[in-house]
């Protein structure tokens, strides 16, 4: 079972590297910032199994707080986001 | 090597990479990203050398409240870096290289070069944890045996809100920080500040509840809270309070204060300042906590709503 959960800590990683290649390439704020939920999913996932395969209980908790404030950053950067288009005169926003 | 320690090679190397990226992306928003990013792995890495209290810290304010901060600080800086041209001449730029490289290598030789035996007050703390009834050493150290400087931390963030809030203009003096947020109120934005905050304020307490035997404590409880007061706000269905109003002005100073007088009755009833008196030391340091909890919540939140905009009235 730890072989099993061992390497699927292994895939979730490689997923976490590839969202990081988006991260990386860009190219607008917005697919870096959906490349940064992303690898915050994964991180999440990582630790749930982490804490089971090394017998950390407490991973569960940072899994939590992880799982509250990424949803958190991501409405702050679509407020912040927004605001910046209306500014460009983009197109009025949804909401301001 | 086991296929755990490839990992850990892995994660390490992806980390000092995003970093490097980090500081290199002229771009202040992508670089901003790639900070809440490097929050979230090193919490990861935090939790493999078991130092999960760290992690509990990192994912809550190096991936979350502070990438807010430094997003909402690179949306407004971006309207000025285009206009500006100017860069810093050369003898700047490699004062400045200098001064990184020689702090680098001082880390580098304090952390290369450690004195054998390494010193430490680890094993007093261990033998020690039965004085105040609570199993986590990370919560011993910082509510009883070095107290004084968590008082003395508590005090530093409410000195930061004065000096965010000094920076209102005269007529927003004592008005309501940050902009009116409006949203649609059947929208996605909305439910969702209607769904997220019971969990989170569960978890918030359950973070602090949980710290005196597992990790966990005040501060990370109080981010956590304060992110849900934070995206209530941010989806228009409160206002944020105006600074000058007087029940705000007791909650941020209700946990230092609380502190202060504990350690005051240890000065009068006990041998010293801040000595708990055995027998009580578990219910009072969990009052301070609690105090401490709502406290930290407040000052995060309003610390990161910013200086008055607005004066009260409107």
């Amino acid at each position: 079972m730890t072989e099993f959960l061992t390497t699927a800590v292994g895939l979730i990683l490689a997923m976490l590297g590839l969202g990081l290649v988006s991260i990386l390439r860009g190219p607008a704020d917005a697919d870096r910032m959906m490349a940064a939920q992303l690898i915050g999913t994964a991180g999440i996932a990582v630790l749930l199994l982490l804490g089971t395969v090394t017998g950390v209980p407490a991973a569960v908790d940072v899994a939590l707080i992880l799982a509250l404030l990424a949803t958190f950053a991501s409405i702050a950067f679509v407020k912040k986001g927004l605001s910046r288009l209306e500014t460009d005169g983009a197109g009025p926003g949804e909401d301001r | 090597m086991s296929i755990a320690t490839v990992f850990e090679i892995a994660l390490a190397v992806v980390v000092l990479g995003l970093a490097i990226w980090t500081i290199a992306v002229p771009d202040t928003y992508s670089a901003t990203v790639g900070f809440i990013a490097y929050g979230l792995l090193v919490a990861l890495i935090w939790v493999r050398l078991d130092a999960v209290d760290v992690a509990l810290t990192e994912a809550a304010i190096g991936g979350g409240l502070g990438g807010v901060v430094l997003l909402g600080a690179a949306a407004r800086l971006r309207g000025t870096e285009a206009m500006t041209m100017e860069r810093p001449s050369l003898i700047v730029r490699l004062s400045a290289a200098a001064l990184s490289a020689s702090i680098a290598a001082a880390l580098a030789v304090a952390i290369l070069l450690p004195p054998n035996p390494a010193p430490t007050l680890a094993p007093d703390v261990v033998s020690n944890a039965g004085a105040t009834g609570m199993a986590n050493p990370v919560t011993n150290v910082l509510m009883a045996f070095r107290a004084m400087d968590t008082m003395l931390e508590k005090v530093v963030l409410l000195l930061a809100i004065v000096g965010v809030w000094s920076l209102a203009s005269d007529q927003a003096w004592g008005g309501r920080p940050g902009p009116r947020h409006q949203a649609d109120p059947n929208g996605v934005l909305a439910f969702l500040a209607r769904l997220l905050p019971p969990a989170g304020i569960v978890v918030g307490i359950y973070i602090l509840w949980t710290g005196a035997d597992h990790p966990g404590g005040a501060f990370q409880g109080g981010a956590v809270l304060a992110s849900m007061w934070l995206l209530v706000i941010m989806a228009g269905l409160v206002d944020t309070p105006p600074v000058r109003s007087r029940w705000l002005r007791l909650v941020l100073v209700a946990g230092p204060g609380l502190f202060l007088v504990v350690g005051l009755g240890g000065l009068c009833f006990g041998s010293a300042f801040l000595a708990y008196p055995a027998a009580f030391a578990k219910p009072l340091i969990l009052s301070i906590e609690a105090a401490m909890l709502l406290t930290i919540a407040t000052t995060l939140g309003l610390l990161l709503a910013g200086a008055p905009e607005r004066s009260a009235e409107r």
